[in-house]
């Protein structure tokens, strides 16, 4: 059988994606509860979301330490007694936290659920903050922030958070691992007694769901709990003039971190999904303009990537790499370049359908088996949207024309709207 | 469980297929029999930055990438010191255009001078980025280069130095491919939702005609038995005291591996371990510690490391976890505590069976170590350990004069 390398294979383009939409049920205490059920292996994974991000915290760190405290304690279990119970059964239990909700997850074999729900249900209504082991975590924590400190990377995606917000906003990360000193248990309590609410909370199910686990869901966390309506509401802040160059002096260091960007729109704006189109053209993927350009041709960096980060109340526009010290300028200016020429030149077709057709295969892997599905779902019901937005990205990604994309980046990425953070020593 | 069928092709090719009906995709996975430990000592990093080239464009496609992406795909690789590792992820219908980029990188990259040239930027780049410009990022070097004085261990995959990823020349990339990307040193796993009869005959149709080629069979010279205790001190711009302490274990297949391995999780897997809930939260000597397996195919390290707390005096703590690893060579694990750690490890099995990418690179993993059926039956390995051989791995490990001892400390400003 002679074998012609030279002809690609025939090819198949991505039609549409198959939505399943989650079934919701709503158990007595009126918290919503979606499942969404598929795979064969006997595993579950729970997402418990509260609307306890930073954004609602009195202090920054407040929502992040009131998370990790969770499984230190109930009134009734020690630490290592809720710690014996997870691993003896095989599962994963962890708690997050975020700039806006926090989600506290269980993944486990469906054969251990009876044993595992009431000790999650016990740790969401009933957690007991112990003093000695928020001590460990402070220190832990400051440890840690000690370390990113001395990160490049970090230090210029963070100093650009806080020049774009100002400091006191609760998107800005902190400054300095003092901060730490500074907390108090009781208020990281009181952050957990305000938002870890049965009112405040939705669960999401995924995996292998059926009649049992929905039953064993309602019986653990049918009931209410929590100080009714006690959070503060969050006035809107008024974002400061950002500077237009940063650079943060780091010693020692062997290559520049540069973040460049600006506020952007967010996931529910209607340009989103053609900004997302634009930046993946921009830097969104192996094969991208930056990367072609700054790590192909001339070897500056490793990687660079340009995204369009969505938070509940902003967006942002990050394009960040860490680059050879003595090329940091030449970087940055080619950056500039490609923003440049997006708002110039028409992108072609040839350019233009293998990024199409790339972010087609990127939806479908959003929809991509239970968990995947959840995922999706979830973070979609961050910013209140749903599977509708699939629909009108799909739609975007497969009928966005040049012009429209050019329109586009003359919009929004203006060389002179943008600002630069340099974490590392400035040479130029 | 996971199903799956095997058979080998002419040119000694092994093609492993798993459906799964759950994903729209398929993964066409090639696994290379050659990583850093294959390298020679004056050019190390070779077998990564090789990784690099080969993206390059091949002898029949000019761009790796836009094919990839205009199926609505994704590519990446990863080299380690025993496997390099390409995969291809595309929407279920579009596998023939996987198979026809993955055979062609087998029949040669089109390896070109600026193509060289850039890539070693890039790796000298990715080197910096990781290993010099992050605090602790030089950890790796320095502890294999203690615990191993002969293997090709003693050195990361990103090689020893950015100086022999500058030296490589291109006549070193061209004997290399050929003596190591032949189809007699691989293995094809395709993976996702596909017919598994319509799978080997696609396997055979792209791969069958590729050339077997001498394999260059370059003796790994194995690490003699370490019989005196090492200590290294070293002083870095880092903002705290860490350590680490490296003995040596058995391979991959080694019967121990195990015992091994439900014994460094007993003493550290989980927020219920033995140094967690003794060492961490009890006397609050780290803010981390952790005792793992470096887990490679040839004879490996049994590693425990920690992040001292402040003002804990550094040997203390040291001295302390090398202790509570002793006490097991003493002392019999507890039944619950080994039930737990299997456990633990029965449901990682089972949560490890989602995902087809994920199964796809197993399967490859486990055909190279020799032994594909692993897969599935090393569940029943660990179910059999008993207190007693957890006790005797104990002894054979943490034996006197088999251990390396990496202070990193922080210099004081």
């Amino acid at each position: 059988m002679s074998l012609n390398r030279n002809t690609p294979p025939k090819i198949y383009s991505v039609d549409g994606v198959e939505y399943i939409e989650p079934k919701c049920h709503k158990l007595s205490n009126g918290v919503e509860l979606f499942t969404m059920k598929s795979g064969d292996q006997e595993v579950v994974k729970l997402d418990f979301m509260f609307k306890a991000g930073s954004w609602y915290a009195k202090s920054r760190l407040d929502s992040m330490m009131a998370a990790l405290m969770l499984q230190e304690g109930t009134e009734t279990l020690n630490a290592s007694q809720i710690a014996n119970t997870f691993d003896f059964y095989g599962a994963q239990f962890s708690s997050n936290s975020s700039y806006d909700n926090n989600y506290v997850t269980l993944v486990a074999l469906n054969k251990y659920l009876p044993e595992l729900l009431p000790l999650v249900s016990d740790i969401l209504r009933n957690a007991s903050f112990p003093e000695s082991e928020f001590e460990i975590l402070r220190q832990k924590r400051k440890q840690k922030a000690l370390v990113d400190a001395e990160r490049v990377g970090l230090v210029a995606q963070r100093g650009f958070l806080r020049n774009l917000f100002g400091e006191g906003h609760p998107y800005a990360p902190v400054a300095s691992p003092d901060t730490y000193d500074t907390l108090l248990l009781s208020e990281v309590k009181q952050h957990y007694r305000n938002f870890y609410r049965s009112d405040n909370m939705s669960i999401i199910a995924s995996g292998f769901i059926d009649s049992e686990v929905i039953d064993l869901i309602a019986t653990n966390f049918s009931q209410s709990w929590g100080d009714k309506a006690s959070a503060a509401s969050k006035d809107s802040y008024r974002l400061p003039k950002a500077k237009k160059s940063i650079t943060i002096e780091k010693e020692g260091a062997n290559q520049n971190a540069i973040a460049i960007g600006k506020l952007f729109p967010k996931q529910d704006h209607p340009d989103f999904p053609g900004l997302k189109l634009l930046c993946t053209i921009l830097g969104g993927y192996f094969g991208s303009r930056l990367m072609t350009n700054i790590r192909e041709e001339k070897g500056y960096t490793y990687g660079i990537q340009a995204s369009p980060i969505s938070f509940q109340q902003e967006g942002v526009l990050l394009i960040f790499a860490e680059v050879k010290m003595d090329k940091t300028s030449e970087a940055i200016k080619e950056v500039f370049y490609e923003m440049d020429r997006l708002t110039k030149e028409l992108i072609t077709e040839q350019e233009l359908i293998p990024i199409q057709n790339y972010l087609l295969g990127r939806i479908l892997e959003d929809f991509d088996g239970p968990f995947a599905r959840a995922q999706t779902f979830a973070s979609l019901r961050e910013v209140d949207l749903d599977f509708e937005y699939y629909t009108k990205l799909i739609e975007t990604f497969k009928t966005m024309k040049p012009q429209q994309i050019r329109a586009l980046a003359k919009k929004y990425l203006k060389p002179a709207s943008m600002i630069t953070v340099i974490a590392g020593t400035n040479q130029q | 469980m996971i199903a799956f069928e095997k058979i080998t092709l002419s040119n000694g090719l092994r093609v492993i297929v798993h459906v799964d009906r759950s994903t729209p995709f398929v993964a066409v996975n090639v696994c290379y029999h050659v990583g850093a430990k294959n390298e020679s000592p004056s050019r190390t990093g070779f077998a990564h930055l090789f990784e690099h080239l080969t993206f390059g464009g091949t002898k029949h496609i000019r761009d790796f990438d836009t094919p990839t992406q205009n199926v609505g795909g994704s590519n990446n690789a990863f080299t380690t010191n025993d496997i390099t590792n390409y995969y291809i992820t595309v929407p279920a219908n579009n596998i023939e255009t996987a198979l026809w980029l993955e055979s062609d990188r087998m029949v040669g990259p089109k390896f070109t001078k600026k193509g060289l040239d850039v890539q070693r930027n890039v790796v000298i780049e990715e080197f910096r980025q990781r290993n010099l410009n992050r605090p602790y990022g030089d950890t790796w070097h320095l502890l294999r280069d203690l615990a191993y004085k002969v293997h090709p261990y003693r050195w990361p995959t990103i090689g020893l130095t950015p100086q022999h990823i500058e030296e490589a020349t291109m006549e070193e990339v061209k004997e290399f491919f050929f003596h190591h990307y032949a189809p007699n040193n691989a293995v094809l796993v395709i993976s996702g939702n596909i017919d598994a009869d319509k799978a080997f005959l696609l396997a055979e149709k792209w791969f069958s005609d590729i050339p077997q080629r001498e394999i260059k069979s370059h003796l790994i010279v194995q690490e003699p038995l370490q019989t005196e205790d090492r200590e290294l001190t070293v002083q870095r711009a880092v903002p705290i005291d860490c350590f680490y302490v490296a003995w040596h274990m058995g391979s991959r297949l080694d019967p121990d591996y195990y015992a091994a391995d439900l014994l460094s999780d007993i003493l550290s897997g989980g927020n219920s371990s033995r140094i967690e809930e003794k060492l961490v939260k009890g006397e609050k000597l780290f803010t981390e510690a952790d005792i793992f397996l470096s887990g490679e195919n040839d004879p490996g390290l049994f590693i425990a490391n920690g992040k001292l707390n402040e003002g804990v005096d550094y040997n203390l703590g040291r001295e302390k976890i090398v202790a509570e690893a002793m006490k097991t060579t003493e002392t019999l694990v507890s039944a619950k505590e080994l039930e737990k750690v299997k456990n633990k490890i029965e449901a990682e099995q089972v949560f490890n069976e989602i995902g087809y990418l994920e199964k796809a690179m197993q399967l490859a993993s486990f055909e190279i170590l020799g032994d594909v059926d692993l897969i599935n039956t090393q569940l029943d390995h660990y179910r059999a350990v008993t207190a007693d051989q957890i006790r005797l791995v104990a002894e054979k490990i943490l034996r006197p004069g088999n251990k390396n001892t990496l202070n990193y400390l922080s210099l004081t400003k």
